[in-house]
């Protein structure tokens, strides 16, 4: 074990064989999404499988994911600079890092699915208050920014830069602004993540969407999603050093906070699952949940992938202290946490949509069944967003600091964790 | 931290101050919308509130509604903005449902319009400024009657929207671009025309909606609800009538007179 170690720690710094063939995966992937892209731009959203009826599908579930995923970066401020638990601190970067690749991705995705990516700025010259989109759109913009001032001097500080020594200095100023910086975040993010949900919860026409639930679902998944996403990050960092990136410890605790959002999410998600079915259901919702059971495979994709897989296991793993001390284990909880919460998303989008709006007085069904599936092209932009990120996450923890020094002795690394810690 | 008098008084100034910041920056739109609920509910400082009604009892199915709102507003056949769908009572009796855009008092579609592109003109009418819009589909998922149309295709400035357009001449609106959201807006290009010139919606067919000037049986009715004496009041006032989905609190300015034998609640 240890000499795998060793070669693994040898090998790391010249390219080697796995990583020219990762790389070169996820760069095939994003030539598919450019070409995708083009075709979106140039011919325009005909290409899709978006209609009338289903006009958001499977690149708005990719932008609130790609949101969601990138909680991490609030949730570890908030933890380090509010409660002062500075142990935590080492996340911070590596935190930030996955938001800003999530912030991005969202941009990309959005930038592609409105109809005028040429008027991509007009919410912020022709404001309407009272949209809670346009309050999305202001607190992302907005939040960016603090990520790019966060993530500056991380580059700033890299190998690269070190050629201008002015270079460091300005990171070294803007750095300073952290604190500051993790406030203002904070607030931001308190206020969108919660209104990606109100963006349907506010929506009376669909009696799936409009309940208050769906704003604190939205962002007690994402804190959960966002350590989650962070914590299996790290872990594969590790897995490829051959050592703990961030002291184990640590990481342990940070899966009991991710624990602890997911426990708090699935009861909220219970919760609201008995009183729109029972005590407090309305006529509309019974119908419209009756038509989606017996059109689409909601009942499976809600109980096994959303509230089993997605909820129920990780929550065992990251609160079980011998699963949760196991990498494997822990990697596989961190995994499942973010498939629940993109399934969330997913369910709720699709879901809400699919469903006929009955306008009509009369007595007869008179409006057909509507299907939505993606395109080649949709999937094709959404494969080469997604391979943007992981990219973007690969070459990051390469060549910037992301992670300080070794944290630990090599005797840690990952494969000796089926041993008893 | 420790939780001491002097930080609990600290923690409360911050609240304290927080809360009349949000209070303070907030005020002018609480104003803003006390303001507009008055305007919609009232319609007092309007001097207009345009209404359609469309007599069910009377509609024979025959479409030319439709169609005239194709070839007037330049609509391609799968993006229609007045839809016709057959449906029957309970009692198993067949009538002719057509719903243009209702033109809600309290709109949802231009609440959530991010860039105010959807916006609701002081006489009610709920209309849009396509320079603005930014194709989100938030109005579409908003909208609870399947009003809103999105354009998909590339548009072709040159070739008819249908066959329904006459080859000669000019449209009366302009062509929508790609990716931008559109709806039927009740010809307002007629109305606003129309009333420049001293005519009357609703009598006058220069200023009144295509579909309603062509119905061949008169089912459907436009006028001016402030004005007491014209025949959308005189209707309203005397014949039991219902608007679409008026548990949502969407106050639509189109009301249906029910066709025989509907029971209406």
């Amino acid at each position: 074990m240890t000499t795998a170690t060793a070669q693994r720690t040898q090998t790391a710094q010249p390219p080697n064989a796995p990583f020219i063939i990762w790389v070169g995966l996820l760069g095939l992937l994003m030539v598919w999404g450019a070409v995708s892209g083009i075709i979106v731009l140039t011919i325009g959203l005909a290409v899709t499988g978006l209609t009338d009826q289903v006009p958001w599908g499977l690149w708005i579930v990719l932008d609130l994911s790609a949101i969601s995923l990138g909680a991490g970066a609030f949730i570890f401020s908030a933890i380090v600079y509010l409660l002062k638990l500075e142990r935590f601190r080492i996340f911070a970067r590596v935190a930030v890092l996955v938001g800003f690749l999530g912030y991005t991705s969202a941009m990309l995705a959005l930038f592609l699915d409105i109809g005028r990516p040429d008027r991509f700025f007009y919410p912020i010259i022709f404001p309407n208050v009272h949209s809670v989109l346009w309050e999305i759109t202001m607190c992302v913009v907005l939040y960016f920014a603090v990520l790019a001032a966060e993530m500056a001097p991380v580059v700033l500080e890299s190998r690269f830069f070190s050629r201008w020594p002015q270079a460091a200095q300005i990171g070294h100023q803007i750095h300073k602004a952290t604190p500051f910086l993790a406030v203002v975040g904070l607030g931001l993010s308190l206020l969108h993540q919660s209104s990606l949900g109100a963006t349907y919860g506010v929506i009376a026409a669909r009696p799936l969407w409009y309940k208050p639930s769906l704003p604190i679902m939205f962002i007690l998944s994402a804190a959960a999603g966002g350590i989650g996403a962070t914590i299996l990050g790290v872990h594969v960092v590790s897995y490829f050093k051959g050592k703990f990136v961030i002291k184990k410890k640590v990481i342990e605790q940070a899966a009991i906070i991710a624990g602890g959002m997911l426990a708090l999410y699935l009861y909220i998600k219970i919760w609201d699952w008995a009183t729109t079915t029972y005590y407090s259901s309305t006529a509309a919702r019974e119908t419209d949940l009756a038509l989606l059971r017996l059109t689409t495979p909601y009942d499976t994709s809600f109980w096994l992938v959303e509230v089993l897989l997605g909820g129920m296991i990780p929550l065992v793993i990251f609160f079980w202290p011998r699963l949760r001390r196991n990498f494997w284990w822990l990697s596989l909880a961190s995994l499942l946490t973010v498939v629940g919460i993109v399934f969330l998303r997913w369910n709720v989008t699709v879901a809400g949509l699919v469903v006929p709006l009955d306008w009509s007085p009369g007595s007869a069904f008179l409006f057909p069944r509507i299907f939505y599936a993606p395109t080649v092209p949709e999937l094709g932009a959404f494969f080469g967003i997604v391979a943007y990120a992981l990219l973007g996450y690969t070459l990051a923890v390469r060549f910037l600091p992301i992670f300080e020094e070794e944290e630990e002795p090599p005797s840690s690394m990952p494969i000796d964790e089926t041993a008893p810690a | 931290m420790d939780i001491n008098r002097r930080n609990l008084l600290k923690i409360l100034g911050a609240a304290g101050f927080s809360t009349a910041v949000a209070a303070a920056l907030t005020a002018p739109f609480n104003k803003r919308q006390i303001a507009n609920a008055q305007s919609h509910s009232g319609g007092e400082d309007a001097e207009h509130r345009w209404v359609m009604i469309i007599d069910l009892r009377k509609c024979i199915g025959c479409d030319y509604c439709v169609y005239a709102c194709q070839a007037i507003n330049d609509v391609p056949d799968d993006m229609r903005w007045n839809v016709h769908v057959v449906d029957q009572t309970r009692t198993g009796e067949v009538f002719h449902m057509t719903r243009p855009c209702l033109h809600c008092q309290e709109p949802p579609c231009a609440d959530v319009c991010p860039t105010g592109a959807t916006y609701q003109r002081g006489d009610g009418l709920v209309v849009m400024d396509y320079d603005r819009c930014i194709g989100c589909r938030y109005c579409q998922v908003a909208c609870p009657y399947d009003v809103r149309r999105f354009n998909w295709e590339p548009v072709d400035q040159d070739a008819p929207a249908n066959d329904l357009q006459p080859q000669w001449g000019s449209a009366e609106v302009e062509r929508r671009s790609r990716g931008v959201t559109e709806k039927c807006t009740f010809c307002i290009h007629r109305l606003d025309r129309g009333l420049e010139h001293g005519l009357t919606p609703g009598v006058d067919e220069a200023a009144t909606p295509a579909c309603v000037n062509i119905c061949p049986v008169e089912a459907r009715i436009f006028g001016d609800l402030n004005d007491p004496d014209s025949r959308v009041s005189q209707i309203i006032e005397n014949t039991p009538t219902f608007r679409l989905a008026e548990e949502l609190g969407t106050e639509p300015n189109v009301y249906y007179v029910p066709a025989e034998g509907m029971v209406t609640t």
